[in-house]
């Protein structure tokens, strides 16, 4: 069984947590995903098949001229941050003041 | 009175003068609230009527709109803590669309937790149940969307599929799904999940309708940078088209009733019974009709292929969700620490264990054997659809082994049912491939799909082939008839 704390390693990289008995839960749920995942590896001679990014190959994109489009004004952006100052969203310090 | 109506009847209605949309409106929006308790389809119900009148065909005409598409002034959830009090300051390109033909919103729609879930269920608002008996899930994500439309609620509704998220709870709610080539509609303005699989897709209660509004939603736009060129076709136009000699597939693996027989799941026999019946139909119609075979160790990994793509790109694409510039503000003494927190109380349970398979499949460690391994398995079955489809016009399979399950019931993960019959429908985003789901019979009283595929940038000979079906089927129009309202 996956270590609980691989799992916990793999969420506080992506910035959240859990509570011990929800990475439990992950831990049985894991079991069955391996499972699932043994059956990629179980496809034999793939290493010569290049990965699909993309469902098919787009020719209709090109870059576009770069010209100003459409932008939000200054207050729209702002609208939905809950801590502004100065037309800036406000954070905590992050530089140290002894520096 | 105009419950349950298609959008071609109440276009007739609104042009004869017998009723105006404003009239309309203040139908869908009644039945929205009545029906709202019971069946939770609305994050938001809209109780202003905005009609903005065109020469469209659905000028005038209510809609409704899944909760991942960017409304300017009007909530959009995600159905997500995290994005719990969320007002957008600008329009999905879709959502700009429906406006300029003059389509009237009734509400955003229920989904799963930022698309991420097939059962309806992981919703910040609450679970949605399915018309046709309320002890079952309708699936998901697009279970809002699915559940307006079978309810009679509104004649269309706008969904995102990125495993099978509109066909699917198309097939569970007994009405139509289309979700057509990857690229034909823009995607701005809908909160990414997995961009290479991502579409926007179409619920109604018919292949016409499904038509009209891809016919509307279609084209190129320089903020999709995946879009496609418009093909100047009208598919509703190509509607009628003849079909003889069309020639359609099953796969063996899939759907053969010999690899069941002794499963002791008498729904899922008969779902299979009443879909070998619907083929010969589809003989005497016209259709060339043929079984392959394919290898099915390959297809029996499309489910993980989809889990390991899918999930690591949505730990990218949710990385934005911080509640620092918008959502509910963490608390904590740095950045991180606030982000930490908004994530960790934002994010539900079940949407944080994809995350983290997400991460563990980007693991250095990973990579190679699962990343990118899925994604040359993902290669494979494409490359191997591709090639049936220069011989046949479409695929066609059950959309599911069997009805809506019921909300306790649990999945067998590793059977080949689970593997196949119920993840199947992911070939179509791997692939980009236009596939429409339409209800085809009814197993125990309820509403069981079944799903065409075609080839890549062939949605009009997708939609004439299942216009052609459905009138075999019987089951046109058809809307789950509960409660005592007519409006």
């Amino acid at each position: 069984m996956i270590e609980k704390e691989k799992l916990r390693d793999y969420a506080h990289k992506l910035m959240f947590d859990m509570n011990d008995s929800e990475y439990e839960t992950l831990q049985e749920e894991f079991d069955i995903i391996l499972k699932q995942m043994n059956l990629i590896e179980k496809i034999p001679n793939i290493s010569d098949v290049s990965p699909m990014t993309f469902p098919f190959p787009n020719n209709d994109v090109s870059l576009r001229e770069d010209e100003i489009g459409d932008y939000l004004t200054v207050s729209e952006v702002l609208e939905n941050a809950k801590h502004q100052v100065n037309d800036q969203v406000r954070v905590p310090k992050v530089v140290d003041e002894d520096v | 009175m105009y419950r349950g109506k298609s959008i071609l009847e109440l276009r007739e209605s609104l042009d004869n003068g017998n009723v105006t949309s404003e009239e309309l409106f203040g139908s869908a929006n009644k039945l929205a609230h009545y029906f709202q308790e019971d069946y939770n389809s609305f994050v938001t119900i809209i109780d202003k009527c905005k009609v903005k009148r065109s020469n469209s065909l659905i000028s005038g005409i209510p809609y409704a709109l899944k909760d991942n598409f960017s409304t300017t002034g009007i909530l959009t959830t995600g159905s997500s803590n995290i994005l719990k009090d969320y007002v957008p300051v600008y329009d999905a390109t879709v959502y700009k669309k429906l406006k300029r033909a003059g389509g009237v919103l009734v509400g955003k729609t229920v989904l799963d937790e930022l698309a991420m879930g097939g059962t309806g269920t992981t919703g910040h608002t609450g679970i949605v149940r399915n018309p046709w008996d309320k002890e079952r899930q309708i699936g998901g994500s697009s279970a809002g969307s699915a559940a307006s439309v079978a309810l009679g609620i509104v004649p269309f509704s706008i969904g995102s599929d990125t495993g099978d998220s509109v066909r699917k709870p198309a097939s569970f709610g007994g009405i139509v799904g289309f979700k057509p080539t990857y690229g034909l509609i823009s995607r701005y303005g809908m909160f990414a999940f997995a961009s290479s699989l991502d579409h926007v897709a179409t619920l109604t209660r018919n292949v016409r309708d499904a038509a009209i509004v891809t016919d509307i939603l279609k084209g190129q736009d320089p903020k999709d940078m995946v879009t496609l060129k418009d093909d100047g076709k009208k598919y509703v136009d190509t509607l009628d088209n003849d079909i003889k000699g069309r020639k359609l597939f099953y796969i063996k693996e899939i759907c053969d009733l010999d690899l069941y027989k002794d499963s002791g799941d008498s729904e899922l026999i008969e779902v299979l019974e009443k879909f070998h019946e619907l083929l010969d139909k589809c003989r005497e119609m016209g259709f060339v009709v043929e079984e392959v075979s394919v290898d099915k160790d390959l297809f029996n990994a499309i489910y993980p292929t989809y889990m390991c793509i899918s999930c690591a790109e949505a730990t990218s694409n949710n990385a934005n969700l911080t509640g620092i510039q918008f959502g509910p503000r963490g608390e904590g003494n740095s950045i991180e620490e606030i982000m930490f927190d908004a994530r960790t109380k934002g994010f539900s349970e079940l949407i944080k264990r994809r995350f983290i398979l997400g991460s563990y499949i980007l693991q250095k460690e990973n990579q190679e054997k699962l990343f990118l391994n899925a994604c040359r398995v993902r290669h494979m079955i494409v490359d191997k659809i591709t090639e049936l489809f220069k011989e046949y016009d479409g695929m066609i399979l059950p959309a599911s082994g069997g009805i809506a399950p019921k909300f306790d019931e649990k999945d067998e993960k590793l059977s080949d049912r689970y593997l196949l019959l119920e993840n199947h429908l992911a070939i179509g985003n791997f692939g980009g491939f236009p596939s429409i789901t339409l209800p085809f019979a009814f197993v125990s009283d309820m509403p069981v799909g079944i799903n065409i595929t075609g080839g890549v940038k062939c949605d009009d000979i997708v939609l004439n082939m299942a216009e052609r079906i459905e009138e075999l089927t019987g089951y046109k129009d058809i809307y789950a008839k509960v409660g005592d309202i007519d409006v």
